[in-house]
């Protein structure tokens, strides 16, 4: 039979009561609380019994303090001089239980208590939602726009950002749902005790709130990396779950020095610092070595290609070119070309299929070469068809040190030839360019063409690229 | 802020500061605070260490003497201002009570 026992701690700083109550459930199925860690709680066997808990805060309490200060140490012997024996500490709560049912609690004025909460919360909570917050937000820098604008296409376009959206919005909401359901208990308990009564119970909602996020989040984490897995998506699924698994790494390993610089016995300052400088060098060196990893080994490149190549002319052609091509420059010109190279690219998300295709050529031996790219975007939603059309047609200005060099934007064509809804050529400035946007209902191509082409080879093109009946 | 605080006492400053009259440490404070008022006021550890620790930044006690964890303090010039200023306007308020219920007395 296990003697220690470990469990997840959801309780936030201020909510003492529900601490209290929950620890004196536990020890009544006979588990008392030996340490509380930041995330796990730590709880002995004991026989079961009917034991007080009750907290109180000490602004001097730190877990980068290498021992409990003098204020602690005085609290403790006020503290036992009343019958309560100290359990322990978690950041400034410090946790004292008793078995003598007439002992005076330990807070005995409702107003001190309640600043001295706040004065802990003002410390250790509310500094680190702040920057959570703000980390939430710089993380969400491209889809919160898109979703205050309602941008569809910059939401759902890809999955990158519907799944980070998708991990970002519930974090937010639960992160300012705990956040403001402290502001609003301290203001309900301020005038709960100017009334003459107690501090309000913290309620289970942030508990409950924190788990359905984990739950939430697990989710759709297992669904991005299924979905990456069955697009070939290897690398970037890859990098997530490294990226992650070396995330909570870090934090251990932080947790690590903060507690071995407290054995040691260095200030609580030296502490601190230790500790930031190890998470900056730990941080570049998992984190940096990771990014530099994947994108040394071209991890999230979405191109797949033919395999096998040979070299000639200095350039890598297949030796095999794929075939699952929907239109090849062959299909268009007629022509057969020997030494090809094709790509496929798949970036598409969820709501949105988006296949792009590359094709490059020589022209017979060299050294002219040729080429055929388009990309084949596919929903079934009309209003996000809509939205993408908007955001792919969008007028693009090409900057260079913040000076506009050029205005890219399409200009709507006859689309006859194209056997198309609509189609859009690319010019930059005045000059046409043959890069077109066709449109069909469900299907968007945005096709450039790298040889010369006829107005003859269009409907053939078209032909192949337009949605099946 | 904390003179502000002091404006007034409560019923646990009010006897925190009596019993530094003599010094006395802390668990002497909840000691005599139970016995002095049979019970009616008892004053919980958390919130005598917070009490003691304000009174201190507010300079109305001093630490005279820390033996091991034990520390002792009395009340200063300051203090026993506010003790004395707290015990007037509880003499006011009773003078008060005294004159109103004479007078509804004296009415016809």
């Amino acid at each position: 039979m296990r003697d220690t026992r470990y469990r997840w701690n959801t309780f936030l700083l201020y909510d003492y009561r529900g601490v209290e109550d929950h620890l004196s459930a536990m020890a009544a199925k006979g588990w008392r609380l030996e340490k509380a860690g930041n995330t796990f709680w730590k709880y002995r066997r004991a026989e079961p019994a009917q034991v007080r808990y009750a907290v109180t805060y000490s602004d001097s309490a730190s877990q980068f303090n290498p021992e409990p200060t003098e204020d602690q140490l005085s609290l403790a012997e006020l503290c036992a001089a009343a019958g309560w024996e100290k359990v322990c500490g978690w950041f400034q709560m410090q946790i004292f239980s008793t078995e003598d049912p007439a002992a005076v609690p330990l807070e005995t004025d409702e107003a001190l208590r309640l600043e001295g909460i706040h004065r802990s919360m003002k410390k250790n909570f509310l500094p680190a939602n702040v920057v959570l917050l703000l980390l939430l937000l710089f993380v969400g820098r491209d889809f919160l726009p898109a979703l205050v604008t309602w941008d569809l296409y910059g939401m759902l376009g890809s999955n990158a950002s519907l799944f980070s959206g998708a991990i970002l919005l519930p974090t937010l909401l639960v992160e300012l749902y705990i956040f403001s359901g402290y502001f609003l208990w301290l203001r309900r308990s301020r005038r709960s005790v100017e009334d003459g009564g107690a501090c309000l119970p913290a309620g289970r909602g942030y508990r409950r709130a924190n788990l359905a996020l984990w739950v939430c989040v697990s989710v759709i984490v297992a669904v991005y990396l299924l979905l990456e897995l069955s697009q070939g998506g290897r690398g970037p699924a890859l990098y997530f779950v490294l990226y992650m698994a070396f995330y909570f790494l870090l934090v251990s390993l932080l947790r690590l020095t903060t507690a071995l610089l407290r054995k040691w016995k260095v200030s609580k300052t030296a502490n601190m610092a230790g500790t930031l400088i190890v998470d900056f060098v730990l941080a570049f060196a998992l984190i940096g070595g990771l990014t530099s990893m994947a994108l040394n080994h071209d991890w999230f490149s979405p191109a797949s290609g033919s395999g096998e190549t040979y070299e000639y002319r200095g350039q890598h052609w297949d030796v095999s070119p794929r075939r699952d091509f929907p239109l090849t420059m062959a299909d268009v010109t007629g022509e057969e070309y020997g030494h090809v190279s094709r790509e496929i690219y798949d970036r598409g998300s969820l709501f949105v299929s988006n296949r792009g295709y590359r094709e490059y050529a020589l022209l017979g031996d060299g050294p002219k070469t040729c080429s055929l790219s388009y990309s084949i975007y596919e929903t079934k939603f009309p209003r996000l068809q809509e939205s993408m059309l908007e955001d792919l047609l969008e007028v693009d200005e090409i900057k260079f040190h913040g000076m506009t060099v050029v205005t890219r934007r399409y200009v709507p064509e006859d689309p006859a030839p194209w056997g198309a809804e609509a189609a859009y050529r690319l010019y930059y400035e005045e000059d046409p360019t043959d890069s077109w946007f066709l449109v069909w209902p469900g299907r968007a191509v945005g096709i450039s063409f790298g040889f010369v082409y006829t107005e003859e080879q269009l409907p053939r093109v078209a032909a192949r690229l337009k949605p099946e009946a | 802020m904390a003179r502000e605080k002091f404006q007034t006492l409560t019923e646990p400053m009010f006897y925190i500061l009596l019993c530094l009259r003599e010094e006395c440490c802390g668990a002497d404070i909840m000691a005599r605070v139970a016995a002095l008022t049979q019970g009616r006021v008892s004053i919980g550890p958390g919130t005598l260490y917070n009490l003691l620790d304000s009174f201190q930044s507010s300079e109305m006690i001093r630490e005279t003497s820390v033996s091991g964890r034990k520390r002792s303090y009395l009340i200063t010039d300051k203090g026993r201002a506010a003790l004395e200023a707290e015990y007037r306007r509880l003499q006011v308020l009773t003078e008060d009570y005294r004159t109103y219920l004479g007078e509804r007395r004296l009415l016809p």
